[in-house]
């Protein structure tokens, strides 16, 4: 695996990197569905994975649990040194504040400016009452500016988030994202809902958050190629289990067709 | 990095449009002839007539009270049948491609009228003809419903899909059978499920006719508050918060099965 | 319609389809007779004069001339009488804007603290719920008649039994709007690290302004039609005038305040219908 993240990481003015540890993870939904059974993995700081998987394998969970939003059942989990499991309520945001976070839906307020909706990753460093009168600070503005510039569509800072294309939403919720200045990235099935080229100019701006900034990132995907092209290393999830955990360099299409417990098909490819 | 930020476009008109409400609010405010000094002591006031009120509620006049009730809720009941029975005919007759287009017009103009009259006006006026009975209460609440069931009316006729009232037409079917096999059918879940929405609201219009004296739970409610009996007026709004949300909680489950459930075709005649 | 006849004549193969036997009709035909006769009946029994309201007919005959002198005398308005109605009519509109605005600021944190989008916590969103479906129970008028009992004639109370109603409705409409909207930007805001009031001020209210706004217009048009009749019991406004001219019987003068309403309530639509155009 190539290390050139760290000597870019060092260079650009971005704080250090997280490392995610799972020990016997669990998760059961309270409808008894169990999520994740008994995951163990090392993620270092500044790797670029790959998560790969069916949709119901567990992949969407994994990402979730990381930064909160689905509580562990058992195990121990931690990010950044700070373990998850006992995090709560002001804890818990502040960590989640350090993790950035992009949905396959995009999740942005439509009615509102793009500027509004990157400012959204300013909320764990923002006191409450600020936030309620709408007053951010200078700085906070500038933060989501950068991040605009980042991902090439400061242009349309004050344009409505719904105007925008679906690629351009995605940039938009890249950069709420990289407006936490986060230690780490999580990305859920963030390209499902675009076309390939804008699927590709997403995945590269993954990339270069991974390899300019040095943040770690962690992202879903069910395509066999992108997960081949964008991650250093892939993790192949099951029912639940890892079931491949190795670089991307060693993951044949029987190593996919084995995560997926069946041939591979055109419609797990994106360039086909 | 430090990136420029694009130029903020300009918000007069968002500005302009906030300071002209800020304006009305404020002159409304500041013209309002209202002692401002007795808004003071007005939750302390509040809390010791909700005391007086609810603390020990006097049911002996629970009798009383049912009767009332049962007087605005058949005032509710016959306002809503007149008003069906009148504004039935009445929303065929506006809706596109029923009636002649003037005719049309002056019914939309007349419904847009009716609407804008509270109903306690209309019983004001009826009331020189029929006196101060229940009925008065009734007929207002008809004329009154003639104004919001007939526009839902037509709008729902309007938005009947024009297929089936094509094959009616082609297969050589007059107006009326038109509007039995190619209006009724589609538009009868909606029809059902604004009168009972009409129902609904005459139930709380009823209690509010009470105030001129036609009679039912208004009219004993003003009279208990003239007398000052807080325990009885403490009782009646009880009786009328369990009615109306009785009846709401009804006539909601009927008007749910009808727009959502399988059984629409049982309710189609 | 006629069944065209010569069309069996003509297709001798038809005449089996014809006779063949129908399948048996879906149970449950009689259920909307069912309903019919239940309509039917208490109809009839709210009509009978021993329980119900009495319609009877002798009575409105009796008072026909009466009547028709009244509506002849409403069908000329004494336009003299105009002047005296306005300071009422503007009392009116102050009292509407004012509770409308009053209403506003009371009921948007409420309306966010009665969805389950915006307030997880069931305990306190049933609680709104419950105390809102109460409040909208009872007619704003019987408030008004209450609370001008408790704290005297004038505008205040009308203010008051206003907003009380006014709040029932804008938090039962915008938490209704609330629940349909889409819960993914939510939960970005609870991805990023926002407590629960910062992520509904900076997602879940710039996503639900547009339906809060179209309801204050829509409450602002409720206020003003029934502002006009809450004087009928001492709460302030034109319904004062209205009260005195029907005391004496003034049909003249009560037909110019109507149309005066008419005019006012049916503009303010059509203000309010062209704002609604533009809100998206």
């Amino acid at each position: 695996m190539t290390q050139h993240t760290a000597e870019v990481g060092a260079v650009a003015p971005a704080s250090a990197p997280w490392s995610i540890r799972m020990r016997d993870v669990s998760v059961r939904y309270p409808n008894g569905v169990v999520a994740l059974k008994s995951i163990s993995m090392d993620i270092e700081p500044g790797e670029m994975v790959s998560v790969v998987g069916l949709s119901g394998s567990g992949k969407s969970s994994l990402i979730r649990t990381i930064n909160g939003l689905v509580p562990i059942t058992s195990g121990q989990l931690t990010v950044g040194g700070h373990s998850l499991a006992e995090a709560k309520g002001r804890e818990l945001r502040r960590l989640r504040g350090e993790v950035g976070m992009i949905f396959q839906g995009f999740n942005l307020a439509g009615r509102t400016s793009v500027l509004n909706n990157v400012l959204v990753g300013r909320l764990a460093h923002t006191p409450t009452w600020r936030t309620l009168l709408g007053l951010h600070t200078a700085a906070d503005k500038q933060i989501a500016f950068d991040a605009l510039e980042r991902v090439g569509i400061l242009a349309k800072a004050w344009d409505r988030a719904s105007s925008l294309s679906g690629g351009q939403q995605q940039r938009v919720a890249i950069a709420r994202a990289l407006s936490q200045e986060p230690h780490l990235v999580l990305a859920d099935e963030p390209v499902a809902s675009l076309d390939p080229p804008t699927a590709h100019a997403v995945m590269r701006d993954l990339r270069r958050i991974n390899t300019e900034l040095g943040i770690t990132v962690l992202t879903n995907l069910h395509l066999v190629d992108l997960a081949r092209e964008y991650g250093t290393r892939l993790i192949g999830l099951r029912a639940g289990e890892v079931v491949y955990d190795g670089s991307v360099d060693d993951a044949t299409d029987a190593v996919f067709e084995e995560i997926y417990g069946r041939s591979i098909r055109a419609e797990d490819v994106l360039d086909r | 990095m430090s990136a420029v930020a694009p130029p903020r476009p300009s918000r007069t008109r968002t500005r302009l449009v906030a300071s002209v409400v800020c304006v009305v609010v404020v002159v409304a405010f500041w013209s309002v002839d209202i002692n401002w000094a007795r808004l003071g002591n007005l939750p302390s006031e509040i809390v010791r007539y909700l005391w007086l009120m609810f603390s020990a509620p006097d049911w002996s006049k629970l009798g009383e009270a049912l009767y009332q009730t049962w007087r605005s809720v058949e005032m509710a009941w016959v306002g809503t049948v007149f008003g069906i029975i009148i504004a039935t005919p009445l929303s065929f007759l506006a809706a596109k491609g029923f009636g002649p287009p003037p005719v049309q017009a002056a019914l939309r103009g007349v419904f847009a009228v009716i609407r804008a009259v509270p109903e306690i006006i209309i019983a004001i006026i009826i009331l020189s003809v029929t006196g101060l009975t229940p009925l008065t209460g009734a007929l207002a609440l008809a004329v009154g419903g003639i104004g919001t069931l007939g526009k839902w009316g037509f709008e729902s006729i309007d938005g009947v899909p024009r297929g089936p009232i094509e094959a009616v037409r082609a297969a050589g079917g007059s107006t009326s059978q038109v509007l039995r096999w190619g209006v009724w059918p589609s538009a009868s879940p909606e029809f059902l499920s604004f009168w009972l929405y009409r129902f609904e609201i005459n139930v709380r219009a009823s209690a509010v006719l009470g105030l001129i004296g036609v009679g039912g739970i208004g009219d004993m409610l003003t009279s208990y508050t003239q007398y000052r009996q807080w325990g009885v007026v403490g009782m009646l709004l009880i009786v009328v918060v369990i009615v109306t949300i009785a009846l709401d909680a009804i006539s909601g489950a009927i008007r749910r099965r009808i727009t959502e459930g399988a059984p629409v075709h049982d309710l189609e005649r | 319609m006629t069944v065209p006849e010569p069309a069996f004549a003509l297709a001798p193969e038809r005449k089996k389809a014809a006779s063949a036997t129908p399948p048996p009709r879906p149970a449950g035909r009689w259920k909307p007779w069912l309903a019919f006769g239940v309509i039917a009946v208490i109809t009839a029994v709210t009509l009978s004069p021993q329980v119900g309201i009495a319609f009877s007919f002798d009575a409105i005959v009796r008072n026909w001339q009466n009547g028709a002198a009244k509506i002849v005398q409403l069908l000329q308005p004494d336009w003299s009488f105009f002047p005296r109605t306005i300071p009422p009519m503007l009392e009116t509109l102050e009292m509407a804007v004012i509770a409308t605005a009053v209403s506003t600021v009371i009921a948007l944190p409420l309306s966010l603290w009665a969805a389950r989008l915006t307030n997880p916590n069931w305990v306190g969103r049933g609680l709104v719920r419950v105390i809102l479906n109460v409040v909208r129970a009872v007619p704003e008028l019987l408030y008004a008649a209450i609370l001008v009992a408790m704290v005297g004639v004038g505008a205040l109370p009308g203010i008051l039994a206003l907003v009380l109603f006014n709040v029932g409705i804008i938090v039962k409409l915008v938490s209704e709007a609330i629940e349909s909207n889409d819960a993914g930007p939510l939960e970005a805001g609870r991805a990023a690290g926002g407590t629960q009031a910062q992520i509904n001020r900076a997602v879940a209210l710039p996503d639900v302004w547009p339906s809060f706004v179209n309801q204050v217009l829509y409450v602002l048009e409720l206020n003003v039609r029934s502002g006009t009749v809450l004087g009928l019991v001492g709460a302030g406004g034109i319904g004062l005038l209205i009260d005195a001219v029907r005391t004496y019987f003034r049909y003249d003068q009560l037909s110019v305040i109507i149309l005066e309403v008419l005019v006012v309530v049916i503009l303010l639509e059509l203000v309010s219908s062209a704002i609604r155009k533009r809100l998206v």
